[in-house]
Order: C-alpha cells, then sequence, then structure tokens
C-alpha cells in the first residue's frame, strides 16, 4: 500500500518537472478491464505518448496520472492488442483492452490460477466456450471431439448418456479412466449437469506436470471448467440461445428382410440336420422392419436464456436452459432443465467474494437396454401387429425361443421413468493484503438426488413376452460430497527481470453416495401412480447386498513455484500430498511431485531481428499423479450375505445365510501414474500460423491388475478367480501436432483452418508373474475369451482364433489333418476353418492369437472457420484410425435370430460361395469361438459440425432494440465414413472390455436451426 | 485504511490458522472412514446367529449354478449313455456340450473349471465353518450339528470331485497365503478324508427333522453317502454294513415312481438327500436353481432349454413295460400325466422327466422350475447298493431282498411286468443290479460313474469314443494347472 501511493507520488512529481511547460495538465484517472471478461487487470501500463511519462494499474486495475488533455495514451499490457486512446480533455478514461489472438499470448485457466498460454511448461490446451456452445451437444464434454490432439471422446449418443473420455490413452484397468473434472473449483467425476452454454472457457490439462497439483485424481488428465460470469460496468444483456432440430439415423445397417430371413433359416435347418427347411416358401412372406419401427426422426429442442451485467463493484451471470431431446428410440424422452446463478462481489479493493450455485433437473422415459440387440435380431417376418390390432406372435411363425420376441411390445411394456435432481456450486473469497498476496477460499458442494420408477405391468402381449405379476421397484439414490479449499498465492517481480509466483494450499474432501432399491409385487396399476404399500412380497435390496453406501474422504497439501527470468526461462515446480480413506493407513498418503521448465526462444536477443516467429517455446516437463478412482477398502475383508445365500426349505422358508467368500489383497496402494512430456510451440508469420509438436510417455505403475488365484482355494474376488493387486506397469506414450492458420483475405473473408493429430501407443509394460486379464465379453460359450490383456500388449486387446477359410465340402474337413489326426473332425462344410496356432493337432485355446486392438492408435480433427461479411460457416471434421471393433453382435444368437444384410448376401450357401463368411449356422459348432472373422476396423471419419450463421445487419437489428441477432443452421454428424458392419463405429466399453460391440446406440445426425439474440 | 488493512490480513491468517487447525488436528478421524456397506469379517463368526448363517450359506451354495446345471451335466451326466446334448443345434452351447458328450474335450474347455471352481466353492463355505464355528459360545448340541452337517456336504463335494478328476488338492482347512498353491493329493487319502468326515457326520447328525429343518443333512444321508464311496472304492462289506444301518432308519419306497419326483412330494418317505429349492416369492436370487431350467423342454412357455435328453439307447434299455420309462423321458408329442401338452415341433425327441415341473407353476421373473429339489440320493439307490454288496459277498438271498423292493414298487401293482429277478448265479445277479440301477436311477448323474466303477468304460462306452487309460477322469483345468505353475500335473492323456 505504502508503495502503490509512493510510486504515484515519484510519478506525480516527473510529471510535474517533465511536463513544467505545459501547466493545463490534467489529472486523469480510470480503470482497465479485460473486454471480453470485464476483469479488471493489474500492472498495465499507461504511457502518454511522447512523453516519458507512464504509470501502472494498482491491484484494483485503476490508474491515475497527470496529461495534457490532447495527449494520447498508450495503455499496452502482455497478451493484450495496445490501444491508443486521446485524452481529448476527458478526465474519466476507462479502457477494455482486448486480449491478442496469438494463441500464446492468450491467458489459460491452469490448477487454482491463470497463466499467460506463453509461461505454461506443460501441455494445456483451451478451448473457448462458444466452441463448444456451438455444437449444441447436450454434454460440454462431446463438443470436445476432434478438437483436442491426444483427447479421445466416445459419445454414446444415448440422451443424457456422459461421453467416454480418455486423455493421452487409457492408464488404468480398475480405477476410473476418466478425467478429473473442476468446475469453478470444484471437482466432480461427471458434469451433465452443465449446460455447454454455461461454459465460458475449458481447459485441457495433459501432462502430468500441469496436472500435478491435482495429486490425486489426475492421473487420467484434468477438465478444468470456468463459467460464464457477467461483466463489469455493462447494463443487463438479456441473451436467447435457441435451437430446434431433429436427429435421423444415418449410415443404417440394413437386416435381412423377409424372404431372406426365410431362405437363411432354411439353410440353418438343413445345416442342423433337417431334411428340409421349416419355410416352404421363402416368397411367401412379406418383411417388417423392425430398425424403422423402433427407431425414429426425434426432435430436440434447446432454449437458453442468459442475463447479466454487472456495476463498478459486483457482476452477475443468471442462465437459465432447458432442453428437450426425444430419443431415437420410439418411447425414449430426455427433459433438463438447468439453472445457474453466479454473483461476484467486490467488497473493498483488498476482499472479493463470489459464488456460483447450479440446479438440475433431468427426467426421462427410459428404454429396455436389451432393445438395439433386440431389433437387430428381430425376426422380420412377424408383423408388428396382426390385423386385429394384436401384437404380431413370433411363436405363430416356428421360430426358435431365444427369437420368440417382438420388440415393439418390449418397448410397449418397459415403464420406467428417472429423476435426478442436483444442485451444486461454491462461495469463495479472495483476499489481497501485503501488497503480494492473496489468500483464496473456497467452499464447494454437490448434492444429488436420483430417482428410478420401474412399472412392470402385468400383461399378455405374445407367447412368450407376458408377465403373471406386476413388480414396481425404486431406486433412489444419493450423493453428497464437498470441497473446502484454501490457497495462498505470493506474487511479485523483482528487479524487473524475475518474476515468481509461490502458491500453497490445503484442501479438505468428502464423497458420500447411497443407493437403495425397494421393490413389490403385484401393485395395482390404478392410473395415477403406483404405491409400495399397495404390493405384497416387499422387498428392500441394499441391505443384502452390501455395496452401499460409499463414503471416503480426502485431505490434501500441495504448493507450487513459477520463475520465470526476463519472460524466457520459465520454471516450475509442484508437490501435492493427499491421503485418501480408501487405503490402508499405513498406505494412506501419496506424494506428487512434479517439474516443468520452458525456453521462450523468440525473447532470445539472437532472434530480435527475424520475423519468421513472432514466439517460440521449447517446453519439457515431468510429474507424477495418483489415481484414487479405484474402489474403496479393497484390502478390508467383508462378510457376504446375499440372496443366493439364503437357505429355504419346505413350504417356501427362507432364513439368511452369510460366508466369507471373497479374499482380498494384503494391501491396495495408489496407483501412480508419471509422465514425461516435451513440446515445441510457435507462433508464426505475423501471428497468422500456430504450430504445437508434443511428445509424451506417461506410464502407470503400481497399477491395480489382477493376480490369479487357484479356483482350488474357493475364494474369489470381484474379478472371478484372482485378487487385484497393485502389480503392473501401463504405458502411453505418443506425439500430438497442432497446426492452426488464421488469416484474412481483405476486409470481409476471414478464415482459420486447424489441424490436430494423436498418435498413442498402449501398452502394458510389465507386470508381476505374467499375469494376466481375460474376459468373455458378449460371446456365447462358455469361457470364450475375445479379449486378453497380457504383457508387451495393449490393454483389452482383442483375442482368439485365426480364420484361414471356410470348409467348402466335408472332404476339406477330411483332408485337414496333422499326420492322421483330423484337427477339426467335428466340422462341417460352411464352418470356419480355423488355424492349428501351435501345431499340436487339435483347435483349443491354446491356438488363440491377438486378433485387434480396441485402443485406437490415432485420433485426429481438422477444424474450420470462415467469416465473410455478415456470414459466419464452421466445419469440423474428426475420425480415428489403428482401432478394432470386436462385432459380437453376429454371433450373438440362439436359434433363429434374424441376420445382418451384409451376412445374408455375403453367407457361404454351398461350396465355393465364400472363403471369408461362414454357412447360417454361425452360432453353432465351433463358429462362434472368438475368430478373427468378428474383428472389424473400427476406423472412421466424420464431419462431426457444420454449421453457417447470418448475422443480421445492426442496421436493421438497432430498430428493434436488438443488440445482435443471428441465425444459424447445423449439422452433427451427417458424414460418416467407416467400413464397419454395424449400427456405428463409436463402441466404447471399460477397460478390457472395450470395443466389443453387442448393444450400441445406433448413429444419428441432428440438423438444427437456430438463433441467438441479444438485447 | 491500514487499520481495515490490518484487519483483513489478521483475518485471513486466522481463517488460514484455523482451517490448517481443523484438518491437521483431526486428520486421523476425517481419513478414517468405518467400513461401508457390508460388515468387516473380523466382526463376524462371534454368534450362535452368525453361525447358523454361516451354515445355511453353504446349503443355498448347492442350488447354485455350477452345482446343478451346466458343469455337472458336462461332467457327470453327458459322457453316459443315457444322455445326450440336446438343445438346438443353432445354440451356441450345444458344440463345447457335446465335446463331453463324444469324450473329446480338452483341458481348456470352460465346464471343467466351472465344476472344479464350484466344487471348492463350497468346500471353503464348510471350511470357514468347520474352522471357525468351534471358537463360537453357543449351545453345544447345534454346534455340533452345524460341525456335522458341513463335514456331510464338505464329503459330498470331494466325493464329486474325486470321481470327475482323480488326484485333486485336499484342502480340509481355509488356507493361509502359503497355502494357496499345494500339489493334488492322491485319491486314496481323499477317500480316507471322505469317509472321516461321513464317519464324524453320522456320529452327530439326526435321524430327521421336523418343520422349516427338513431337507438338512441327517445321519441316513451320511450313511448312505458314505456307502456309496465305499461302493466306488469296492469296499463291499463297508457299502454293505452302512446300507444296512440305513435300512434300519425307517425309510420306505414311495408308492409312485413318477410321482416322488414332483415337487408336492419332496422330502418324502424315499428321500435320502435333497437339495432343497423354493420359487420364493419376490425374490429371484434366492429362487435361483436352474436345474430344471435346463433340462426343461424347449421352445415351450414354462419349460426350459433342453439340454442333457435321453438317448433312444436309454429308451430302448427298459425292460418291456417297465413304467419307468415313461416316467423317466417325456416324448415329444405326448401329453404329461401332469396335464402339459409337448408339442411335436419341439426341438428333441426326449427330455428328462425326473426334472421336470409343470409348466403352470412358472412364474415369469423366475427360472423355470426352480422350486424343484435336486434328489441326490434316494432310497431306491441305498437298496440297490445294498444288493450289489450283497452279491459281492456271496449273500444272494439279501441280494435278491433288496433288488425286487425296487423292482416291486417300479411294477406299481401291475404283476404282469418286471418279473422278480430270482437268479443265485453271482454274475447273472450283478447284472440284473446293474441293468436295474440304470432303469431306477438314469437321468440321475449317477450313470456316467457307475459304468467307469464297474470298470465297463471301453464295453460301454467305448464305440462313442471312450478310451481306457484316459477317460476314466476327465483333464484337470487348463488354467489352474497353469496357475500352479507346475504343482498340479494333467491327467494322462490330456
Amino acid at each position: 500500500m505504502k508503495r502503490i501511493i509512493t510510486i504515484s507520488l515519484c510519478g506525480l512529481l516527473c510529471l510535474l518537472f517533465i511536463n513544467r511547460a505545459s501547466a493545463q495538465n490534467i489529472t486523469v484517472k480510470g480503470t482497465v478491464t479485460d473486454s471480453k471478461t470485464g476483469e479488471t487487470l493489474v500492472g498495465v501500463s499507461i504511457a502518454v505518448k511522447s512523453t516519458q511519462t507512464g504509470t501502472q494499474t494498482g491491484p484494483d486495475g485503476k490508474f491515475t496520472l497527470s496529461a495534457a488533455p490532447t495527449a494520447e495514451l498508450s495503455i499496452s499490457y502482455i497478451g493484450y492488442a495496445t490501444q491508443t486512446i486521446a485524452v481529448a480533455g476527458k478526465t474519466d478514461i476507462d479502457v477494455k483492452l482486448v486480449a491478442q489472438t496469438n494463441e500464446l499470448q492468450q491467458v489459460v485457466v491452469v490448477g487454482y490460477g491463470t497463466q499467460r498460454k506463453l509461461d505454461v511448461t506443460g501441455s494445456v490446451v483451451q478451448i473457448k466456450g462458444e466452441e463448444i456452445s456451438k455444437q449444441s451437444s447436450v454434454n460440454p464434454i462431446s463438443s470436445l471431439q476432434g478438437k483436442v490432439a491426444g483427447v479421445q471422446i466416445t459419445n454414446s449418443g444415448s440422451p443424457g448418456a456422459s461421453p467416454e473420455v480418455r486423455i493421452r490413452g487409457l492408464g488404468t484397468v480398475y480405477g476410473n479412466a476418466n478425467p478429473l473434472y473442476v468446475v469453478d473449483g470444484v471437482w466432480y467425476d461427471d458434469i451433465s449437469f452443465l449446460n455447454p452454454n454455461d461454459v465460458e472457457s475449458l481447459s485441457v490439462l495433459k501432462d502430468a506436470s500441469s496436472e500435478a497439483i491435482y495429486g490425486i485424481r489426475a492421473a487420467n488428465g484434468v477438465i478444468l471448467i470456468t463459467t460464464k460470469k457477467g461483466s463489469k460496468n455493462t447494463k443487463a444483456t438479456v441473451n436467447y440461445d435457441g435451437i430446434v432440430g431433429n436427429q435421423v439415423i444415418t449410415n443404417e445397417f440394413k437386416l435381412a428382410n423377409g424372404q431372406q430371413y426365410a431362405t437363411i433359416i432354411n439353410e440353418l435347418d438343413v445345416l442342423g440336420g433337417a431334411a428340409q427347411g421349416r419355410y416352404a416358401d421363402p416368397n411367401s412372406f412379406g418383411t417388417t422392419d423392425w430398425n424403422h419401427q423402433i427407431y425414429r426422426n426425434a426432435l430436440i429442442t434447446n432454449h437458453n436464456l442468459t442475463v447479466n451485467g454487472g456495476n463498478d463493484k459486483s457482476t452477475y451471470n443468471v442462465a437459465f436452459g432447458y432442453l428437450k431431446q426425444d430419443g431415437i428410440v420410439s418411447t425414449n424422452t430426455f427433459d433438463r432443465y438447468t439453472l445457474r446463478i453466479k454473483n461476484d462481489f467486490e467488497l473493498s479493493q483488498y476482499l472479493k467474494v463470489g459464488y456460483t450455485l447450479t440446479g438440475n433437473l433431468n427426467q426421462s422415459r427410459d428404454i429396455d437396454g436389451s432393445i438395439f440387440h433386440q431389433t437387430y435380431a428381430a425376426v422380420p417376418i412377424v408383423p408388428v401387429r396382426y390385423a386385429d390390432g394384436t401384437y404380431g406372435d413370433p411363436n405363430d411363425f416356428n421360430v426358435t425361443s431365444s427369437a420368440m420376441f417382438n420388440p415393439q411390445v418390449t418397448l410397449d411394456f418397459f415403464n420406467q421413468r428417472s429423476k435426478t435432481y442436483r444442485a451444486n456450486g461454491n462461495v469463495y473469497a479472495d483476499l489481497k493484503f501485503a501488497k503480494h498476496f492473496t489468500f483464496h477460499t473456497s467452499l464447494g458442494g454437490d448434492y444429488g438426488q436420483g430417482a428410478v420408477t420401474n412399472y412392470s405391468p402385468l400383461y399378455t402381449a405374445t407367447f412368450s413376452q407376458r408377465s403373471t405379476k406386476s413388480t414396481l421397484t425404486l431406486t433412489n439414490n444419493q450423493t453428497r460430497n464437498w470441497i473446502f479449499e484454501n490457497t495462498l498465492t505470493y506474487q511479485n517481480t523483482f528487479n524487473k527481470d524475475h518474476s515468481l509466483t509461490v502458491l500453497l494450499g490445503q484442501g479438505a474432501q468428502s464423497y458420500r453416495f447411497n443407493q437403495t432399491i425397494e421393490s413389490a409385487e403385484n401393485v395395482p396399476d390404478n392410473g395415477n401412480g403406483y404405491y409400495l404399500s399397495q404390493g405384497n412380497n416387499y422387498k428392500l435390496k441394499d441391505v443384502e447386498y452390501g455395496q452401499y453406501p460409499l463414503y471416503s474422504t480426502v485431505s490434501s497439501y500441495f504448493g507450487r513455484v513459477n520463475y520465470s527470468f526476463k519472460s524466457r526461462y520459465l520454471l516450475n515446480a509442484t508437490l501435492r500430498a493427499d491421503g485418501s480413506s480408501k487405503f490402508s493407513p499405513s498406505e494412506r498418503w501419496g506424494y506428487f511431485p512434479a517439474v516443468g521448465a520452458g525456453w521462450v526462444i523468440s525473447e532470445e536477443e539472437f532472434m530480435k531481428n527475424q520475423s519468421f516467429f513472432n514466439t517460440l517455446k521449447l517446453r519439457g516437463s515431468w510429474g507424477k499423479n495418483g489415481n484414487m478412482g479405484v474402489p474403496a477398502a479393497l484390502s478390508t475383508l467383508v462378510v457376504t450375505q446375499n440372496d443366493g445365500l439364503i437357505y429355504v426349505g419346505p413350504g417356501g422358508y427362507t432364513s439368511p445365510g452369510a460366508n466369507i467368500t471373497t479374499i482380498v489383497p494384503d494391501q491396495i496402494y495408489w496407483e501412480k501414474s508419471s509422465g514425461t512430456d516435451i513440446g515445441i510451440e510457435a507462433s508464426m508469420l505475423k501471428n497468422r500460423l500456430y504450430a504445437e509438436v508434443g511428445y509424451y510417455d506417461k506410464r502407470t505403475d503400481r497399477a491395480i491388475f489382477d493376480a490369479p488365484i487357484l479356483s482350488s482355494i474357493g475364494l474369489s474376488s470381484s474379478s472371478g478367480s484372482s485378487i487385484i493387486s497393485n502389480q503392473a506397469t501401463f504405458q502411453n506414450k505418443g506425439f500430438e501436432f497442432l497446426v492452426t492458420w488464421k488469416d484474412k483475405i481483405g476486409k470481409d473473408f476471414g478464415y482459420t483452418l486447424s489441424g490436430n493429430l494423436g498418435i498413442n501407443q498402449n501398452k502394458v509394460l510389465s507386470v508381476a508373474g505374467n499375469n494376466y486379464i481375460d474376459q468373455a465379453v458378449n460371446t456365447v460359450g462358455s469361457a470364450n475369451i475375445n479379449t486378453h490383456t497380457v504383457l508387451g500388449q495393449p490393454i483389452g486387446q482383442f483375442y482368439g482364433l485365426k480364420v484361414v477359410g471356410i470348409f467348402q465340402t466335408p472332404e476339406e474337413v477330411a483332408a485337414y489333418k496333422k499326420g492322421d489326426n483330423q484337427i477339426m473332425p467335428n466340422a462341417k462344410a460352411g464352418d470356419f476353418k480355423y488355424q492349428d496356432v501351435n501345431n499340436d493337432g487339435v483347435i483349443d485355446d491354446k491356438d488363440r492369437v491377438v486378433l485387434g486392438n480396441p485402443n485406437p492408435k490415432f485420433t485426429y480433427g481438422f477444424n474450420t472457420a470462415f467469416t465473410y461479411k455478415n456470414f459466419d460457416l464452421a466445419i469440423d471434421v474428426q475420425g480415428v484410425a489403428g482401432v478394432d471393433i470386436y462385432n459380437a453382435n453376429v454371433a450373438l444368437r440362439f436359434g433363429t435370430e434374424n441376420y445382418s444384410q451384409d451376412f445374408f448376401n455375403n453367407r457361404w450357401h454351398g461350396a465355393g460361395t465364400s472363403n471369408t463368411y461362414p454357412s447360417a449356422n454361425i452360432a453353432g459348432g465351433q463358429n462362434n469361438r472368438s475368430n478373427s472373422f468378428y474383428v472389424e476396423s473400427g476406423s472412421y471419419v466424420r464431419v462431426r459440425n457444420m454449421q453457417l450463421g447470418y448475422t443480421i445487419p445492426t442496421a436493421i437489428t438497432s430498430k428493434l432494440n436488438i443488440n445482435r441477432l443471428r441465425v444459424f443452421v447445423n449439422a452433427q454428424n451427417a458424414l460418416n465414413f467407416f467400413s464397419y458392419k454395424g449400427f456405428s463405429p463409436e463402441v466404447g466399453g471399460g477397460a478390457t472390455r472395450a470395443g466389443v460391440d453387442a448393444n450400441v446406440y445406433p448413429l444419428y445426425a441432428t440438423y438444427n436451426f437456430g438463433v441467438n439474440v441479444g438485447f | 485504511m491500514k487499520l481495515y488493512n490490518n484487519i483483513i490480513t489478521r483475518g485471513a491468517a486466522i481463517v488460514t490458522i484455523a482451517s490448517l487447525i481443523t484438518f491437521t488436528g483431526c486428520k486421523k478421524s476425517f481419513l478414517d472412514v468405518p467400513t461401508q456397506g457390508a460388515p468387516p469379517a473380523t466382526q463376524f463368526f462371534v454368534t450362535a446367529d452368525d453361525a447358523t448363517k454361516a451354515v445355511n450359506s453353504i446349503y443355498a451354495n448347492l442350488r447354485e449354478w455350477t452345482e446343478v446345471a451346466f458343469a455337472p451335466i458336462a461332467l457327470e451326466s453327458l459322457g453316459s449313455d443315457d444322455t445326450e446334448t440336446g438343445s438346438d443345434p443353432s445354440d451356441g452351447s450345444v458344440a463345447f456340450m457335446n465335446l463331453y458328450d463324444s469324450y473329446t474335450v480338452t483341458s481348456t474347455q470352460g465346464q471343467l473349471l466351472d465344476f472344479w471352481t464350484g466344487r471348492y466353492k463350497t468346500i471353503n463355505l464348510c471350511n470357514q465353518v468347520l474352522d471357525n464355528v468351534p471358537n463360537i459360545n453357543m449351545d453345544a448340541n447345534l454346534k455340533a450339528r452345524y460341525l456335522a452337517e458341513a463335514k456331510f456336504i464338505r464329503a459330498y463335494e470331494y466325493f464329486r470331485l474325486v470321481r470327475a478328476f482323480g488326484d485333486v488338492p485336499l484342502r480340509l482347512h481355509v488356507p493361509t497365503a502359503n497355502e494357496f498353491n499345494i500339489p493334488r493329493t492322491p485319491k486314496a487319502q481323499v477317500w480316507a478324508a471322505i469317509e472321516q468326515d461321513l464317519t464324524d457326520a453320522a456320529g452327530v447328525l439326526p435321524q430327521s427333522y421336523a418343520g422349516v429343518n427338513v431337507g438338512r443333512a441327517t445321519k441316513g444321508a451320511a450313511l448312505a453317502l458314505h456307502a456309496k464311496a465305499a461302493m466306488y472304492q469296492q469296499k463291499w462289506s463297508d457299502v454293505l454294513a452302512f446300507t444296512n444301518q440305513v435300512m434300519g432308519l425307517g425309510y420306505s419306497l414311495f408308492p409312485s415312481f413318477e410321482q416322488q419326483f414332483r415337487t408336492n412330494n419332496e422330502n418324502n418317505s424315499e428321500s435320502v438327500f435333497e437339495i432343497q429349492a423354493e420359487l420364493v416369492p419376490g425374490n429371484a436370487a434366492a429362487s435361483n436353481s436352474q436345474y430344471s431350467q435346463v433340462q426343461g423342454v424347449r421352445s415351450v412357455n414354462g419349460g426350459g432349454w433342453g439340454f442333457n435328453v435321453p438317448t433312444q439307447d436309454l429308451a430302448n434299455s427298459f425292460e418291456t413295460g417297465d413304467p419307468r420309462r415313461d416316467a423317466t423321458i417325456i416324448f415329444r408329442g405326448e401329453t404329461t400325466p401332469q396335464g402339459d401338452p409337448i408339442p411335436a415341433s419341439v426341438p428333441n425327441p426326449m427330455y428328462n422327466q425326473k426334472s421336470y415341473v409343470p409348466f403352470s407353476l412358472w412364474q415369469s421373473g423366475f427360472n423355470e422350475g426352480c422350486q424343484q429339489n435336486i434328489r441326490v440320493i434316494r432310497y431306491a439307490d441305498v437298496l440297490l447298493m445294498n444288493a450289489e454288496a450283497a452279491n459281492e459277498l456271496g449273500q444272494t438271498q439279501p441280494a435278491l431282498t433288496s433288488l425286487e423292493l425296487v423292482r416291486n414298487r417300479a411294477r406299481g401293482g401291475n404283476a404282469a411286468i418286471l418279473p422278480q429277478v430270482t437268479t443265485t448265479d453271482k454274475t447273472a445277479l450283478r447284472n440284473a443290479i446293474w441293468k436295474e440301477r440304470r432303469s431306477e436311477l438314469a437321468m440321475e448323474f449317477d450313470r456316467y460313474f457307475d459304468v467307469i466303477r464297474q470298470g465297463r468304460g471301453t464295453e460301454v462306452f467305448g464305440p462313442r469314443g471312450w478310451k481306457a487309460n484316459k477317460n476314466e477322469v476327465w483333464p484337470i483345468p487348463s488354467t489352474e494347472v497353469e496357475k500352479s505353475g507346475g504343482t498340479l500335473t494333467q491327467n494322462p492323456g490330456y
């Protein structure tokens, strides 16, 4: 305080001295703010042109100086465009600085603070809110698809569902593989409550050193989200953004029609030994197109209303959103209401307080998850309904019991509604004191409540689709989390050249979740609600399952030092210590150090004389992070008590049973990931070209992995006949590229072209005792393993037998021999011929080989934006490559389910008809064994987003008292290119089970019309 | 201004310090979160109620999938000449089930591991009780009974293991970490352990129970299983002694052969040991037996999946007019005695009638036939063991008496069928008893090992590919051998 006054006095004296000729000098006062955020800017240089006079803005962003009434002020600040303003006799001059377009000059949000991108020593990518809201996605993270190199997003398509996010590959098998989300300082695992329209900016921390400040949960990356706030000294502005759109299935996957179905089922019968097929005249059948029966074009509408503004002491932002998204499955609906209020107050020059409050209500009418596979497998010769209005009954069409479903019945009698209420937010206070210190305290909370009502009525629809009783099931869950954090920041510059920022922090977190499931039978349907009390056989499930509640706590201490010399040499060191209740006391605390260094080459003397590079930076960092997203107390042995252990006796007598059935590891530790990151960032050719190249090597050490135990000990863990312990190392290493070209042609045409590419290699680097994890994901048959996670290979790679052809004749089966032994004695013509890999004359599990990789090697995006006069156009292309899908749909059959048209057209149906596709008996014999036929390329390219907008000229809108009026049309996922033979190449799935398609949401495109209005 | 600044500075310092104190001061308690959801194991095996629950869990686990469904069908039934895979050839499970029918299974096939794991899981439940219940302070009689029940079921599981695999790891305690990887125990020692458990159990278990406890292990069950264990070792005098003891306990054959397998006649006078299964309203998970479902008539509502179906060879094997043929086999196109028409369109010509539950008893949301008890040992089996042992020991008359008891009931009052066996020739009588076992116990998961025990594997199963010195036992599951790192050896020929 004293010092500011001293400096000001000095300045004043100087002014008096220098400008002694100009006796008419006036005192000019003002505040410098960011033109966008309204944030006051500290340390901005204000110089009176053609003089030596100048000053800087104080901690409150204010300045005072003396200048001639005719003088011109030059206002400059790092990261902002320099402005020249004529004093013109005014004594109050408020300046709004515009952030510069150079990527590296931009201020990015980093952990517990902000930094110029130029000063960041790690890999941080910031995406602006408008890029997200422009895509009209329901979840803000969905819009990141193709935007950030090294970030893989898998959108499920289901209304309200959160996407799967993998930052720099998959680094865990048992932990949460999604990144940590931090919204305005509060930590979340899932941000489906957040309206994309409320996002101001979104920062992706990709490298271990940037993430380390979030130690405990940072191993899979961190996404920092800042929500919009009001601008200071702005009158209330009202913005309305709305869209209405149509969701349409694209790249529809065709299924066999009625005649084709009857033909191929007849073939199946003959292959099964029948003299002739069951359908005398295949041509007599019509076709029910179940795709078109079950799926529809669905409406989506989204309305957002925002009011914001502020005076010189406070700002406010109130946003209300309503989204109504119908699912493409005909009974599926989803409604979301979001309310967000953000208020910031400057109580004094030193004290700032504020809060954010979010309220969210989601409600949906749900669908039976099996509907997608049912639609695939439904028998096409069965009508939806008969002429008399009753349901078409597969039983009337001589099909096997496994195919006895009419998907329309499944939809009509699935009666489930979900409601989720969520309230969260935080309050904070910022206190500046002793000039260089800021104390920040924040208390955040997240309260959620969900209720799912499922009523299965008493009904008889078809022979096998009926229920002899009604069942009401109520699921209630509750989330109660809080996070309290305090940080103290010291910021100072010594001798002009040495800039130092020190952050010290402390925090505590608590997470609680509980779920109860109640059910009753024979509950009457009286048309206005269902009551457990009206039924019988009441049951409360949670008690027996012992799964819930969940409760864990975290205590943390952290610190960071940033030092830069002449903005040329950058150093950064972080240390975080976290204690988590999830781990046994002796292993409770984890320590997460990180260091980073940067060299801004363009600031060197020898670079002064070149004009190619505007900025050029080389950076490198190393850091360590933890993943506490593992189940709690894994090493605590608990009693097993469940319904399967209930003693039953004569007359339906029951008595609870319990025992010790599990085994636990002695101890479970943190999963720790450490990563090295090297990058070059350059802004070139008058800031028109920006490029970034990075290399990373990220390892998860002590990763939790299965340690097999002998089945004969009779104990199992959650993963079956193995226990889990910290014993593997996973590696993700790769390169990331980003190139952006931004320019203008003439006055009216501006454009941006930006491409990014991430190359990742995922690998199990080491594992104790050569252990492995096998999974049979949606395969039929006992222990029909199709994923195999093993040393030296990617996590969850596909695994199985290798198809070398199709047996064309029984003679070929007989001739397939080793010595005198027939290798596949039970095979028939039309069956897969498998390679006897170990050459032992038998085909069994020992012949299995690697078939494919569910982890994409390449993820890329190409994003463009064009403006011409009042028109704007954006086209975003995105894709993945070097990835495989296990198409489990094909063999997921038990009888006379339908086939795809592709299968029908290409199937083997007699010698010489196909040497790649088997006969109709694809699920019989050894044909359903996991094998190379089921593994297909999962690569795709898509035009993720196209948007054309037109802003009505202000000359017109101003007459209507409208500040801004823009209309636009938008298409999402309109064009998709892939060879995969299924509904969608976006499959997803948990670690070691990923990429197996059995029941995925069909791919659809969305066509929107929208309007943005500002008053 | 300065004052104000000071206040704020101090305030901030106080808040910081206070918050640090708050969280460092009670750091320990803040991070020490009690075990959630389920009680820690340290709180179990403390009270008599815990002992009851633990013993309950053993019985409950006997209903479980690997106990009564695919794995037993694969290893204990399909190898026999009575049964074949059944179901529909387009069902993906048919192919691997066929491997057991044709003796071409290799050690990697999943049902081997399922059978192995399933037996040992139940053995663990028994060992938990046997290790921990003795330390519980509770009624001494009840405690002794609980321990005897656990021993009976442990013996039952080892009996099934030793029949299927020969030498197996013998675990009579909950293993500590250094006991996880142990080699196979020679089968003689496994048999000895089985016999010891059954001797112990028979000495304690009551002859019968009342009310809801009906179905728990009895003295008769322990003796009968002991007789069977002795029979597999050809200890004929033991077989005779144990069966004679059982015959003194008041069992009698149920009048109707067909009716004894229906749900309303469970735990009848002939029942020596039955696994209890019920349809518990509102609780499908406790009604989890799939025994009848997997064998039920395929493609009818309330039926099942149609696995483990009778062979034509079995149908042909019955003596002319033997009512047991119709009571054992559901023929396609017939109407069951309970009035269920079996459509001619169902995929298999025959189904198991002993596991059959009338279709009308099915409730949606439940496994078909989940209420059917699994008949493990019937008194008829005891009588036939008695007859066989007596004949082997040269006591022809008692042998003929026991055999006739079984044939007489089968006759159902029709004197024109199943003439009394009167031969006194030892070999002829032995063959008659063996034939009677097949007719009486068909589809009851006994025939395959019975034939092997009789030394007739090559004779009976040889034409279908059975090979002596290999197929007497199944392969040890390969993953288990691999996990043991060489401690477990594989059976010869696999």
